[in-house]
């Protein structure tokens, strides 16, 4: 959904020049980021009170907790009043930064979330960045050439895409973790640690955005710009690097957008197979025992990244394509 | 339940299966003096690298029932007495205590020379603020408040002397009073309330807590000041690792791997399928430690279950030796009571009381007037099914229990029973349990004998909104008589005496179908030597070391 509206918004807003308009496309923005936290955090706190059950029992399960503990939980977390006036608590505090307090894990949600969001955000811009890099020179290498390359290079990405992270960061562990030592399995944060579960994300990005940039290139490279740029002398590369190139990347771009999301909600896979701390972990947890402040926390976090990755790369598009410019 | 080996999103389930009081099990003491002789003399310094496979929810052991917690809090708590693996109290941080003649207050003479790593004195304040401090409703306390029972308050008598009392006798109290659920915290720390302890637990113990990081481990160093070890440990003084880093590694297969790489010298919960390769390594030693017994709990008051002859047929009808020796790779030992064998008071009888019969199963179910079957070939009485709704936890499931009750499901099939497995969420499991909305239920304890109570006693039956143990929902005066008794009771050889009647007549009339004996298995490198294991099957690390290289 948001992929394509991205993707149309560009020359629509190019078309209009001056700081007014801009200022006004800003606030537009703004305005459409405000509506898409409301709803993010509306939507996830009705998921959380639809699942059958109370909150109380989730937390206590069927341990012996007595009558006072139960009551305790209950008035702590005010979880016996009407449920709009939760919400609405809720959201006022979340207005102030106040993202309250966890049920499960006695810390501000705020302090839970900073201490994972690092690590995965480190994670996700490291597949991302490598995804990207190896997707742009398969796709330069085997776009429009001969028939097998493109077939032996599809059947790879389709594998590529097929193939579960859980499966695959295994056999990166077994292989070069456990048989070859290159990398520690248990690393934390270091560099090494990050580069099995960076390979392990980047493994399927690759696959989605060499398909999608391939195809971009070989429509670009049938253009009649090209057949002018080769009249003019240049060599095979220079045309698919200087020209063809920046044609494929637009699709690239929006699509990029689209994976940050689903790279950053998947991560608890990955979380758990190299032992990671992250928000992926964080969230499936809080929502096992439906930990409500954690869950909303982490949503609104995800919603204010989503949205400053989508404003980033929109920004992106004029800068690949001038005809975005506005400008003659 | 098993505290022993959860994965992480299962944490959420040990709230739901953990719990029971605790294990007076066995094999406390550890298993040092072994471990010297094949390693020659204890190294002094290094680093353990130890790997759990769950993640606690709480760093609180007197908030959280989770054994990962308690395998976390160990190392940096010591308790007040100790059990050995006879299940006979010592002392520890107490010298010494007198029961009243009532039986309702205990008084503890303490040890003298005793901090806490922040350098809070240890003393009867420190055990008074300790005890209020788990029955306190701000600790949110889940296991180790209800294990308290009747209790009233301590007084301090004076400097090093404190007397706990009780509204009425609870024999139980030196038991758990061993357990790390009742570890001493400083109460420096405990005054700071709740937020202090998510982050780190300061206690007497022989490490000293340093950097605790979420979904990821813990680090620990040294006590140097350390000599008040428990009299279970090889050695006193302080512990022989300069350093103890214990990391999650929730993936059975990375966890293992880490091991065999030598990335980590330690782990809990050798996946079973590796067991037989871990035992040809010779760079590998497996410990195998009985830990708990996992169950199934027939619903006793609605449904096929009400009738006792049902209940005998279903566990009749299934070959659990064969199911779980071919499951586990021999790991697990089918289990025939709900106390796993090595915990005192077993009662070994229950060994011949029941067993695979299918022929008996079917006499039963026609005995019982199941005798018509509809087209699928299941049988029918009054034109209803033999039906057995059973929720399982899919998504938390561990140790393959759902492939074990798929099969048998197909075994009970044979026989006429319609197995509906319900795959649920842990919220809808809850509600099915709070209204007793089930025929079967699974479940893992680490059952002592006190455990039993919370099991089958008639008060253990849910009802109103706190969700109880006695899932079987099994009701018996007779039974809730000997509780009440054992209770009252500090004679160890009486009280255990009535835990083995309970066992005979709970396998008798069927209202529990032991399923297997779990084992905490837990790996190490060859390089390593002298982790113990108390009596709840926890790993020790007190006399662990190291060799160089």
């Amino acid at each position: 959904m948001a992929e394509s509206a991205t993707h149309v918004r560009p020359p629509r807003r190019a078309a209009r020049r001056g700081a007014r308009p801009l200022l006004r496309a800003a606030a537009l923005r703004l305005a459409a980021s405000v509506l898409v936290f409301w709803g993010a955090v509306t939507a996830s706190f009705g998921a959380l009170q639809a699942v059958p059950g109370s909150t109380v029992d989730a937390l206590l399960g069927n341990n012996d907790a007595s009558l006072e503990v139960r009551a305790q939980i209950i008035r702590e977390y005010g979880l016996d009043r009407p449920l709009l006036e939760q919400y609405l608590t809720y959201l006022g505090h979340a207005l102030t930064g106040d993202l309250g307090r966890s049920y499960q894990l006695n810390q501000p949600v705020t302090q839970a979330i900073g201490a994972s969001l690092g690590s995965s955000l480190r994670l996700t811009a490291s597949g991302m960045a490598l995804g990207l890099a190896a997707a742009t020179v398969l796709a330069l290498l085997t776009a429009h050439r001969r028939r097998w390359v493109r077939a032996v290079s599809s059947g790879v990405e389709l594998l590529g895409v097929s193939l579960p992270v859980f499966w695959v960061g295994i056999l990166l562990l077994t292989l070069f973790s456990f048989r070859l030592g290159w990398f520690p399995a248990v690393g934390g944060d270091g560099a090494a640690g990050l580069v099995l579960p960076a390979v392990a994300l980047a493994i399927p990005v690759t696959a989605v955005l060499t398909q999608v940039m391939r195809e971009g290139l070989e429509r670009a490279l049938e253009q009649p710009f090209v057949l002018t740029a080769r009249a003019r002398g240049m060599t095979d590369a220079g045309v698919r690097l200087r020209h063809a190139l920046r044609h494929a990347l637009l699709p690239v771009v929006t699509l990029v957008g689209w994976l940050f999301g689903v790279l950053l909600g998947g991560m608890v896979v990955t979380e758990r197979v190299f032992g990671r701390p992250g928000v992926g972990r964080l969230v499936v947890e809080a929502v096992v025992a439906k930990d409500l402040p954690v869950v909303l926390g982490v949503v609104v976090c995800s919603a204010a990244l989503y949205i400053a990755v989508n404003i980033a790369l929109d920004l992106c598009y004029p800068v690949i394509d001038p005809r975005l410019r506005g400008a003659s | 339940m098993y505290r022993s080996d959860r994965p992480a999103t299962r944490a959420v389930l040990l709230a739901l299966t953990a719990a029971l009081p605790l294990a007076l099990a066995a094999c406390g003491g550890g298993t040092d003096g072994k471990a010297a002789a094949d390693g020659g003399a204890p190294v002094d310094g290094g680093k353990l690298v130890f790997a759990v496979n769950s993640e606690p929810l709480a760093l609180d052991p007197h908030t959280s029932p989770q054994d990962v917690t308690a395998i976390f809090t160990r190392p940096v708590l010591d308790s007040l007495v100790a059990l050995d693996s006879a299940g006979t109290v010592k002392p520890w941080l107490a010298t010494s205590w007198k029961l009243s003649p009532d039986q309702r207050s205990y008084t503890f003479t303490l040890r003298r020379d005793v901090t806490f790593s922040d350098g809070t004195p240890f003393d009867a304040a420190a055990v008074k603020a300790n005890l209020d401090h788990i029955v306190d409703p701000k600790t949110k306390s889940q296991l180790a408040a209800s294990q308290f029972g009747p209790y009233k308050g301590t007084d301090v008598v004076d400097r090093y002397t404190a007397r706990v009392n009780f509204a009425k006798p609870h024999s139980p109290f030196l038991n758990v009073l061993s357990t790390v659920f009742f570890g001493m915290e400083s109460p420096a720390e405990l005054r700071k309330g709740p937020q202090a302890q998510a982050s780190a637990i300061v206690g007497t113990g022989p490490f000293i807590m340093e950097r605790y990081t979420p979904h990821q481990g813990i680090t620990y160093r040294r006590n140097p000041a350390y000599k008040w070890s428990s009299p279970n440990a090889a050695h006193q003084g302080p512990a022989r690792l300069a350093q103890l880093e214990i990391k999650m590694l929730l993936e059975d297969s990375v966890r293992y791997g880490a091991l065999t790489s030598g990335q980590v010298n330690a782990i809990t919960a050798v996946p079973p399928a590796n067991l037989r390769l871990a035992d040809r390594d010779k760079r590998l030693r497996v410990e195998r430690v009985p830990a708990g017994t996992y169950s199934y709990f027939p619903n006793t008051t609605n449904g096929i279950f009400t009738d006792a002859k049902v209940r005998d047929a279903f566990r009749s009808a299934v070959d659990f030796r064969t199911l779980v020796g071919s499951l586990y790779f021999g790991a697990f030992k089918k289990a025939y009571s709900p106390l796993s064998p090595q915990a005192p008071g077993y009662d070994k009888a229950t060994e011949t009381q029941w067993g695979y019969d299918p022929a008996k199963a079917a006499r039963l179910l026609d005995e019982a007037g199941w005798t018509a079957r509809d087209g699928q070939g299941y049988r029918t009485k009054n034109g209803h099914r033999l039906t057995v709704r059973w929720p399982i936890l899919r998504a938390l499931d561990r140790e393959s229990r759902a492939t074990l009750a798929e099969q048998v499901q197909a075994e009970v099939k044979k026989l006429g029973f319609e197995v509906q497995l319900q795959n649920v969420t842990f919220n809808e499991y809850l509600v099915k349990y709070g209204k007793a909305d089930y025929d079967l239920l699974d479940y893992s304890m680490r059952a002592d004998a006190d455990s039993l109570r919370s099991l089958f006693d008639t008060s253990n039956i849910t009802k109103g909104p706190r969700l109880t143990q006695n899932a079987a929902r099994y009701s018996d005066k007779e039974v809730d008589g000997w509780f009440q008794q054992a209770l009252a009771s500090s004679d160890q050889a009486k009280r255990l005496a009535l835990y083995t009647q309970v066992q005979h007549k709970v396998t008798e009339q069927a209202v529990v179908f032991p399923v297997y004996v779990q084992s905490v298995l837990l790996g190490r490198s060859t390089r390593v030597h002298g982790i113990g294991f108390d009596t709840q099957s926890f790993p020790l690390f007190q006399d662990a070391w190291i060799t160089r290289g």
